[in-house]
């Protein structure tokens, strides 16, 4: 152990939430000390072009694509699914898997984190996405409404740099903001594609089913933590630039991959957070937390880290850090995972349990017309009008992304197109087939890619005990901590709203007089693939992993208390999406970010409760 | 072939005087406006000759001061705006041919469109050179002058006269150019520096001396005043960021202009370049070829970025977004160039490339000037 490696919190995990906290409290004067399992390479200059070299010569533009393997400190890919041939998966890498069905997404154990890669959609969920079990009969409730919340929604919108119209998303979603609210920058402009589906879809009822209950369409723009225009009604905001070089970053401009990696950081990531914070957090990068250490009375003490070098060699030390208070914020997965390597905050035996993600329907077609894709970032609108309602009580809600980037996803366009034009089949070694070339390949190519449209349905999925991480100690990484190994399903709850989805997405598509092209098969590339109620369905994973250590209102069934505390250790927090009871249908960062500022301030309340002078009184005397 | 010298363009200047009215004010900010342009076209020519993910360091410089020039562009355009001016951008005299002789210049430098290397950064560093001595005309030191000795003696000479300006006419009545016309924050964004509305003394002075400090540093100093105008990070200023590269090896937060550079080793690969003819014109490609195709496109398009700045300097500053397109596709156009041999078989045989030629005619701009806004 070192001595006097000493300080007043210890974050686990340099990632949005972990980064915010540090943040916070390292502004108010709290000396922090930030472990991260990752590297630190891409908060330099070169490690960022490194990172978009990668990318731009990976064969699969995957996530994490662009950021080198780490044997010390593994990342799920999710190329490590391999779909069979008649249904079911395989999973390589690092996650083990054991459930009927995969989990399918990924995340990044990097300084930044899952930031780095993410797509940057900042939506708030809907206050009806906050008593899901009390008024929709499914799922966990909160033990907090949106209201507890919308203050703190409104800070991570200002440290994330968010572009937005509130009064769009009050008027379309029917969020409350307080009156007046700008976000700090207005929205980020629509895509070709949206203004084409606005034309022909706002204010058109539509039924699922025929006696089903209706909705009327409308094409919301999406709130992005992106850098845009700066709205003047915000307190002079600015956008901040990259890291790594001084006084670079360029406001959007449509680079279209902030998925996997923004060339110019116009896209916010949690180093832009780290860029800001006061001499008094330390980051300590490649340092991976295997245990917390906890006294007899349920306090913990600090945490056992392992410090490795190289992240290709198989050697590591193992050293100590203590502090007053430890939060972990190393990603739902791995937060679960540390508290069930240190056997701790379990005694409602609901760690690792109520694994969510955003279970994504894609479906595809070809419009009659040009709609301008692979442009602007991966969705700049969405309908938003699936997200709640008395339909909840039967079928998952969701919310439908307009995806900006043609056929990406569902079938890797325009690489596939390109092959598939060239007379390369999917068969590996095949013959070649007749192609086209030349003038004839070029005029086919923009004619057909032109015109992709591909929408995206991201379900709620409900928190099922059964959904979960565990450990299995006959598998474990190159430091020798056992990986997670993940169990998984989707509840019929989430299939109904699949279905439901699939119908919806044939109405569009009738709508706009699109082709439909959507087709689901086993395979290879479809370990997603399942049969519900006679029908063929793929699902993709969001990268949205939530629920390992479940926030309530009671020590016996929860993890968490409402300040993320963990019920069973009074100065140990554990933040991030493993706290959510349920997942609404919004993109989870920015409420995990609301989360992360909300439990910053219960920390340096708690700080300040543990310095309280002592009142020493003279026996019997008065006052 | 002789090396016949070429004929080099000139850029009108204005008198060697301190500016007397307010017209004079505003041929001497005009003239300003088309300096600060005259340096984008070679800067970017030295960046997109730069082979492709080679030389990152010395390509991230020269983008640092390009953004940094578009800076000063749209700050003389505010302070000419400010002071009842119409920046005019969109004609042919806006844009110089090259190569060009520097205006302003005591020593003949010139100013052509060439590939990266030390010719070129040399020319960058006659352009940014600080200006310690030259005080402005009519002060005693230069009595013996009957021109410009440098742009910072030019950019010295402005700030006289608005000071003169200011105090015979008053603050109120030199600024009362409409506030509409001013660029501000909402629409530009850079990396060093920001853009803010020029309406008083005040904001007047300072944007010229982010213009100067930018370029040739602060207080004799190698950094510019970013850290203190705007709260980042200070860098060093034009000249001595060129400098880096030219001696291979970057400023330490001690150096001083006499010391020059001590601090990290900077690489260059001077190899890793594209060659390039610095008296190209389009019409040496051939008619029809994709190269030309690629060239004149070029040249269209950047008459197009022209007209969409004027018309936001001129009243419409969020038109500045719809210069983002533009800029884009000019990067393609010109990547595409720099990476093509020259067409005609004795240059490519002397390993050049093509290049675009910045060839921005009248007949171009009226032609721009009629596509559809958008």
């Amino acid at each position: 152990m070192t001595a006097g490696d000493r300080h007043d919190v210890i974050v686990v995990g340099a990632g949005l939430a972990g980064s915010l906290v540090a943040k916070h409290l390292g502004d108010r004067g709290r000396r922090v000390l930030v472990l991260e399992a990752g590297t630190r390479t891409l908060d330099t200059w070169p490690g960022h072009l490194d990172a978009l070299n990668t990318y731009y010569a990976a064969l699969a533009k995957v996530p994490n694509a662009p950021y080198r393997p780490n044997a010390a400190a593994p990342s799920p890919d999710v190329l490590d699914l391999e779909g069979l041939p008649s249904g079911g998966y395989r999973a390589h890498g690092y996650f083990l898997q054991d459930g009927p069905l995969p989990y399918a997404s990924d995340y990044l154990r990097a300084c930044g984190g899952t930031t780095l890669h993410w797509m940057g959609l900042v939506p708030r969920m809907h206050p009806d996405d906050f008593a899901v079990r009390a008024d929709y009969g499914y799922g966990r409730d909160w033990p907090l409404g949106y209201a507890d919340l919308e203050p703190h929604y409104r800070a991570a919108e200002h440290a994330l740099g968010a572009a937005g119209d509130a009064d769009e998303q009050r008027e379309a979603i029917g969020l409350p903001f307080p009156p007046g609210y700008a976000y700090p920058m207005r929205a980020i402009p629509r895509s070709h594609l949206d203004r084409l589906l606005a034309a022909r879809l706002d204010g058109v009822p539509l039924r699922e089913t025929p006696d089903g209950p209706g909705t009327v369409l409308r094409v919301v723009t999406t709130p992005h933590a992106r850098n845009g225009t700066p709205d003047p009604r915000h307190d002079h905001y600015r956008p901040a630039g990259a890291t790594g070089l001084p006084n670079y970053g360029e406001r959007c401009v449509g680079n279209a991959s902030c998925v996997p990696i923004c060339p110019v950081q116009a896209k916010y990531d949690a180093r832009k957070t780290q860029a800001a914070w006061s001499h008094r957090v330390t980051l300590r990068a490649r340092a991976v937390v295997n245990r917390v250490l906890v006294a007899g009375d349920g306090r913990v003490l600090g945490v056992e880290y392992q410090r490795y070098d190289d992240p290709a060699a198989p050697a590591h030390t193992t050293r100590t850090a203590e502090a007053d208070v430890v939060v972990l914020a190393a990603h739902a997965v791995e937060n679960a995972r540390l508290l069930l390597l240190s056997g701790l905050a379990n005694s409602s035996d609901q760690v690792g349990r109520n694994l969510m993600d955003h279970p994504t329907l894609l479906t595809w077609g070809l419009l009659n017309r040009p709609v301008g894709p692979f442009r602007g970032p991966g969705s700049t609108s969405g309908l938003e009008c699936f997200r709640t309602g008395p339909a909840r009580r039967a079928r998952a809600p969701f919310r439908v992304e307009i995806a900006n980037w043609g056929w990406s996803w569902p079938t890797g366009a325009p690489a596939s197109d390109v092959a598939r034009l060239l007379g390369i089949g999917a068969e590996p070694g095949a013959p070649r087939g007749a192609g086209l070339f030349g003038t004839a390949l070029r005029e086919t190519l923009g004619h057909e890619v032109g015109r992709q449209l591909c929408l995206q349905f991201a379900m709620e999925q409900d928190a099922e005990s059964r959904n979960r991480v565990t450990l299995d100690p006959r598998h474990r990484d190159a430091l020798g901590n056992p990986r997670p190994v993940l169990t998984y399903d989707l509840s019929e709850h989430v299939k109904r709203g699949i279905a439901a989805a699939r119908a919806v997405s044939a109405r569009l598509f009738a709508l706009l007089g699109a082709d439909d092209r959507t087709a689901y098969a086993p395979g290879p590339a479809a370990p997603g693939w399942y049969r519900f109620e006679g029908r063929d369905y793929v699902f993709q994973g969001a990268g949205h992993a939530a629920g390992t250590h479940v926030m309530g209102d009671s020590p016996a069934t929860s993890v968490v208390d409402p300040w993320q505390r963990c019920w069973d250790h009074p100065n140990l927090y554990a933040v991030g999406c493993g706290s959510m009871p349920s997942v609404g249908t919004s993109n989870p960062s920015l409420t995990m970010a609301a989360l992360a500022l909300r439990s910053a301030e219960a920390v340096d309340r708690d700080l300040a409760e543990l310095r309280r002078p002592l009142v020493v009184r003279q026996p019997g005397g008065s006052s | 072939m002789t090396a016949a010298a070429p004929l080099r363009a000139v850029l009108p200047e204005p008198p060697f005087r301190v500016p007397r009215d307010r017209a004079d004010l505003q041929m001497f900010l005009q003239a300003a406006l088309t300096l600060e342009h005259l340096t984008i076209p070679p800067y970017l020519t030295a960046m997109h000759t730069l082979r492709a993910g080679t030389n990152r360091p010395a390509f991230f410089v020269i983008r640092s001061v390009v953004l940094e020039e578009m800076l000063h562009m749209t700050l003389v355009a505010n302070l000419l705006n400010a002071v009842g001016g119409r920046p005019l951008v969109a004609h042919s005299r806006f844009v110089s041919a090259y190569p060009a002789r520097l205006p302003f210049s005591r020593d003949d430098v010139t100013v052509a469109l060439r590939h990266f290397g030390v010719e070129a950064l040399e020319t960058f560093l006659a352009v940014e050179r600080p200006a310690y001595v030259a005080e402005p005309p009519g002060h005693p030191s230069v009595r013996e002058d009957d021109g410009w000795t440098s742009v910072g003696q030019f950019y010295r000479t402005i700030r006289e006269g608005v000071l003169r300006l200011a105090d015979r006419l008053g603050e109120r009545e030199l600024f009362r150019g409409d506030p509409a016309r001013q660029v501000g924050p909402g629409d530009f964004y850079n990396s060093g520096g920001e853009v803010f509305p020029v309406t008083d003394l005040a904001s007047a002075l300072t944007a010229l001396r982010v213009i100067t400090e930018q370029g040739e540093g602060a207080d004799r100093t190698v950094f510019d005043s970013d850290d203190r105008l705007f709260g980042e990070a200070r860098q060093p200023a034009h000249y001595f960021r060129f400098e880096e590269i030219l001696r291979q090896r970057s400023y330490g937060p001690h150096d001083t202009p006499a010391t020059g550079p001590s601090g990290p080793a900077l690489a260059v690969t001077w190899h890793d370049v594209h060659p390039i003819d610095p008296a190209a014109r389009a019409a040496d490609y051939p008619p029809g070829g994709e190269v030309r195709r690629a060239a004149d496109r070029f040249d269209d398009v950047y008459a197009l970025l022209l007209c969409v700045l004027e018309r936001a300097f001129t009243g419409d500053p969020g038109a500045l977004r719809r210069t983002v397109p533009t800029m884009l596709e000019l990067r393609d156009l010109a990547g595409w160039l720099c990476r093509n041999p020259h067409p005609d078989p004795e240059k490519r045989a002397r390993g050049l490339f093509a290049s675009p030629t910045y060839e921005i005619t009248d007949s171009r701009l009226a032609r721009a000037r009629s596509e559809p806004a958008g």
